[in-house]
């Protein structure tokens, strides 16, 4: 097995601005601003262990000095803050940027053009961030993230008075069809978006080999400790994620919040599509996997696909 | 192969046929389809076997199958030898006993060797899990755990080792699990405290891609998935007129189907007259769990790896109703080609 911290993604950056000198009672009567610079870039991105492969990508970075992130750098916010983000296109194509039900401008960064975007997030939980250009082939080459927005205030609840957790986990799923997509539009080709036949199955990046080590992936901690689990699925094809170990409640179904405890130990999320889960941990170490046959593999070799470990000890 | 064929082992054949008499207590309701059914509390023995079943286009395809109350290797005897049996009912409470014999049980080269059973969805321990990554073992094991109420309803056990290969072979059944009295019989409802039914009918959904049947070991063929039979309960049901299996209820009464989606691709629920008209139907318990609230609907999804327990009324006059699934693919949800089963249902 690979060496997880090797593969750990980057931290996250979360940049706040202003507002932090203020005394603490007006903070929540201010709202707070977050800023992020993401540049957009062509690149590879290398799925490890048995079967994988370096797929040619396009994706968002915030790191001017580096490659494309598949998927791109986690933004992150508090209900009612005010996030702007500057996206410099320094691919040779047109894009954009989307936070789905966030933001509404869909228009094109021309190539080596920037644009800034600024909105206020509006209730709390989980948004897929996207490049909508291009018949889903700009999302599908990597060009793709989320948005998390908190309680305010930071407290460990899915929303203001909401239900409560311990611990959290972004889980950005996705796949690529290497032959037929990313080696074609990788190259400069016309993609025939009539056949996609994905090869290779993510975990915010990772082939379920590298996934079921990475810490910010493994959703571990002590027996009966709460995660949220806040699943993206970024990629082309429905996921059905069954949880070994325990049934989960499901809190947030893209963005629609369940009031009535709602259970279950396999959730379909749709391509282009959010939901949040609730998972008490119990003892032992337990997979998370997919469901659907080949979404299990890295071109054909098994569980390098979308699986993870639930973790209580 | 004869669903109904009991095992040639004689000591295993009177303990899964008294397994099979036992929930038939006066409290019980009946059972519609042709599943071999074992009570999981009461020493069952699963070996897996080979079955070469010849599909609607004349094509053979090879299955690994669990069988269930004996039987020797080779495709000899055994209670429930086809893909989706034999089912296993375990009682709120009661102990599964349950173990897993696979002497002369076909199977993978290293490391996708041997089989296990994974209890899906009924959150056992690590060591009851069957996952091999994370202990289990491959070589034959026993499963004893027992479950709350909360469990009452639907699940499934099936092999954990490489299972894009193994669960495509057809080494998967039902699992329900029931409530009981203070007799510890079990009792007929839909969930702990729902309400109760008069039939109750198993239906087991899988796909059938040919070419995962022949591929072994980290083959490219396991990148691609390309189903070209769909089954319910192990049978194909191409047409209204040739079901996967038919079943007579008595009118007026009330039938719970429980729903268990193993296929790879996603699927729709409906039942419809033989006009076409949908009927609708309500559901009671989502992956083994009772839902909040019931809902009353024409069209279920159910995507891999989920179960649903429905509830409904038969008219008081005869007639005949066909559930059918609709198996849809991963991108867009277009139905796959032949990718409508059906079963009968005659009151």
């Amino acid at each position: 097995m690979t060496n997880a911290l090797a593969l750990a993604r980057p931290s996250v950056r979360h940049l706040f601005v202003g507002l932090l000198c203020l005394p603490l009672f007006l903070i929540s009567a201010v709202s707070q601003a977050a800023s992020y610079t993401l540049y957009i870039k062509a690149g590879t991105h290398t799925i490890n262990g048995a079967g994988g492969t370096t797929l040619k990508v396009w994706g968002f970075t915030d790191n001017p000095s580096t490659g494309p992130m598949v998927p791109g750098p986690l933004l992150e916010s508090q209900e009612g803050e005010t996030v702007t983000v500057t996206v410099y296109n320094q691919h040779t194509l047109a894009h954009n940027f989307v936070v789905r039900g966030v933001t509404t401008d869909t228009a094109s960064i021309p190539a080596g053009s920037n644009k800034t975007y600024s909105f206020t997030t509006p209730k709390a939980g989980t948004y897929l961030v996207s490049d909508t250009l291009n018949s889903n082939i700009n999302r599908e080459m990597g060009l793709h993230g989320a948005l998390v927005v908190r309680a305010a205030g930071g407290v460990k609840k899915a929303w203001t008075n909401g239900p409560s957790f311990d611990l959290e986990r972004v889980w950005i799923v996705a796949d690529m069809d290497k032959p037929h997509w990313n080696d074609i539009a990788g190259n400069g080709g016309s993609v025939s978006t009539g056949t996609y036949k994905p090869n290779y199955f993510m975990m915010n990046g990772l082939g379920g080999h590298d996934a079921m080590h990475d810490p910010n992936t493994v959703l571990q901690d002590s027996p009966g400790k709460v995660g949220l689990v806040r699943i993206v699925n970024a990629g082309q094809f429905d996921q059905s994620l069954h949880f070994h170990a325990n049934h989960f409640r499901v809190i947030d179904d893209d963005g629609l919040r369940l009031s009535s405890p709602e259970y279950g130990d396999t959730i379909n999320v749709q391509a282009g599509t959010t939901a949040m889960v609730l998972f008490p941990l119990r003892s032992g170490i337990y997979p998370m996997h997919v469901h659907s046959a080949q979404l299990e593999t890295a071109n054909g070799v098994y569980l390098n696909g979308v699986a993870t470990l639930l973790v209580g000890q | 192969m004869n669903r109904k064929l009991l095992s040639m082992n004689i000591g295993t054949a009177l303990a899964g046929l008294a397994l099979v008499l036992a929930p038939l207590t006066p409290a019980a309701a009946a059972r519609l389809g042709n599943a071999t059914v074992f009570n999981a509390a009461s020493g069952v023995t699963i070996q897996v076997n080979p079955l070469d079943k010849l599909m609607s286009d004349g094509q053979t395809v090879r299955f690994w199958v669990f069988c269930a109350g004996g039987g020797g290797g080779g495709g000899m005897g055994g209670g429930g030898c086809y893909p989706s049996g034999p089912t296993l009912e375990l009682g709120v409470g009661q102990q599964l006993n349950v173990s897993l014999n696979i002497m002369m049980a076909p199977q993978e080269n290293p490391p996708y060797n041997g089989h296990t059973i994974h209890w899906h969805g009924l959150d056992v321990n690590q060591s009851e899990d069957g996952v091999p990554e994370t202990g289990a073992s491959v070589l034959g094991d026993n499963y004893s755990f027992n479950v709350d109420s909360r469990y009452v309803g639907s699940h499934m056990y099936h092999c954990h080792v490489h299972t894009v290969k193994h669960l495509e072979m057809g080494m998967y059944a039902p699992l329900v699990v029931k409530a009981v009295d203070n007799s510890g019989n079990f009792t007929n409802v839909i969930n702990s405290g729902g309400p109760t039914y008069d039939y109750e009918w198993n239906l087991m959904y899988s796909s059938v891609d040919p070419a995962y049947h022949s591929a072994v070991g980290d083959s490219t063929t396991f990148a691609d998935y390309n189903p070209k039979y769909f089954l319910i309960n192990g049978n194909e049901g191409r047409s209204k007129t040739a079901p996967a299996e038919t079943v007579t209820a008595a009118p007026g009464k009330k039938v719970a189907i429980r729903l268990f989606g193993v296929q790879s691709v996603n699927s729709s629920f409906e039942i419809k007259d033989a006009g076409g008209a949908s009927q609708s139907f309500t559901v009671h318990n989502k992956d083994g769990y009772k839902l909040p609230s019931t809902q009353t609907l024409t069209k279920l999804d159910l995507t891999p790896g989920q179960t649903a327990d429905v509830m409904l009324t038969l008219p008081s006059t005869t007639g005949s109703w066909y559930p059918q699934v609709t198996f849809k693919n991963l991108r867009n949800g277009g139905a796959y080609a032949n990718g409508t089963s059906y079963v009968r249902l005659n009151f």
